[in-house]
């Protein structure tokens, strides 16, 4: 992969936690994963342009026009995607209280999104995400961990978790239970 | 103005009786689905799914008219209105990543060599849609995927399964899996190792014991 490829994956990725952030601070009425949803989209617009200044210039050395045309659409349709997710992330910042039924829907939804602290004794606490395979482990995929004060968006797979921390998540609805005891302690991770 | 596939098609969604509630989910859902079927179009160049990404978006848009129309007859007061307006505006976000998708799938349209890069850095991405086969020594076949839990064992979800020449999108929980099924799915990669242990018989569906689920 080249620069211009992995800027391209960057986007996309981002887009996608961006949107799964959005949905998490309306169902939690939680400002600040708004308000950087409001960050990310801001930086994915930066790197949107950038892609689609490096392809053209692209096409000036290897006339590979039919490339940079693909390239720019791609990119022109996960900004789309990010501004989709700055616009939930807006509703979240300006209202008080989202309204119940906004809740209500996303909670019903085929993938939906659960938060959890961390206890001691808890399996997940130590390891990192990558070799706990906590994915593919538990069906629960990471969006968010808050540690203290602070947020760790999207946590790479050498994130390691700590007693204390509140883990956002999302995964199917029939994970939530098992993800909530693994967090607690209640249940163990099966060794891989 | 529609075909009768299209009012078929949208029979599902029911929206004489669907609630707003029950419609912002359905939007919800579909425009994430439509995210992941708009890759696996290009990277598996598939028109097929590519179409099925377009019908959605069209449905998308008969959603998110009748929303309005349910949301506006719901209002009583300004306090009212004031609220379903961001409802509305979560409705029409979930519209406009239905509309990126379907731009997505356009690119299926460009020319063919142009695109090998794309399905070469889809392949890199944090969670990957792949593709497999069901083996008739797998024990998943026969079974439900809500039984199986497919998403909740493996983290790996199903977004389309090929049965024969027909394609079965964004499969129910009720749908049973069949040997020779091709799935696309998206998850991880070591999700995707386990999943595929389990699709071609290497490995057994675990069994858990049935009181386990009973407790509380």
């Amino acid at each position: 992969m080249d620069d211009l490829d992995e800027k391209l994956l960057e986007l996309k990725d981002t887009s996608e936690l961006m949107i799964d952030l959005a949905y998490s601070s309306l169902l939690y009425n939680n400002k600040e994963i708004a308000e950087e949803v409001v960050l990310m989209e801001e930086m994915l617009d930066e790197l949107a342009n950038d892609i689609q200044r490096q392809a053209i210039e692209r096409v000036v050395q290897d006339r590979d026009e039919g490339k940079a045309f693909t390239v720019i659409k791609l990119a022109a349709a996960v900004e789309e995607i990010s501004d989709a997710a700055m616009q939930i992330a807006m509703v979240t910042i300006h209202d008080d209280e989202p309204h119940p039924v906004i809740r209500l829907s996303i909670k019903d939804a085929d993938t939906i999104i659960t938060l959890a602290e961390v206890k001691e004794g808890s399996d997940l606490v130590g390891k990192s995400l990558g070799r706990m395979r906590l994915a593919s482990q538990s069906g629960m995929w990471i969006v968010a961990i808050k540690r203290g004060r602070k947020y760790l968006y999207g946590p790479d797979k050498n994130a390691v978790i700590e007693v204390g921390d509140v883990v956002i998540s999302r995964g199917p609805p029939d994970a939530e239970k098992y993800f909530q005891d693994l967090c607690t302690g209640q249940e163990r991770l099966e060794e891989p | 103005m529609y075909d009768i596939g299209r009012e078929q098609r949208l029979e599902k969604y029911d929206l004489a009786h669907a609630t707003v509630r029950e419609m912002l989910t359905e939007m919800k859902d579909i425009s994430e689905i439509m995210v992941d079927l708009a890759y696996a179009s290009i990277m598996f160049d598939s028109e097929d799914i590519a179409d099925e990404v377009k019908n959605l978006e069209e449905d998308m848009e008969e959603l998110s008219k009748n929303i309005r129309i349910k949301a506006m007859l719901s209002a009583r007061t300004h306090k009212d209105a004031n609220k379903l307006s961001s409802l509305l505006e979560v409705a029409a976000a979930s519209r406009r990543i239905s509309n990126a998708a379907g731009d997505i799938v356009k690119l299926i349209e460009c020319e063919v060599d142009k695109r090998p890069f794309l399905t070469f850095i889809l392949r890199e991405a944090e969670e990957k849609i792949k593709r497999l086969n069901l083996t008739e020594r797998s024990d998943m076949v026969g079974r439900m995927i809500g039984d199986l839990g497919v998403e909740s064992e493996t983290g790996m979800r199903i977004i389309a399964i090929k049965r024969g020449k027909r394609w079965i999108y964004d499969p129910e929980e009720e749908t049973k899996l069949k040997a020779a099924d091709t799935l696309i799915v998206r998850g991880t990669d070591d999700g995707y190792d386990v999943l595929r242990s389990y699709a071609n018989g290497e490995e057994n569906w675990p069994v858990y014991p049935e009181e386990e689920e009973e407790e509380d």
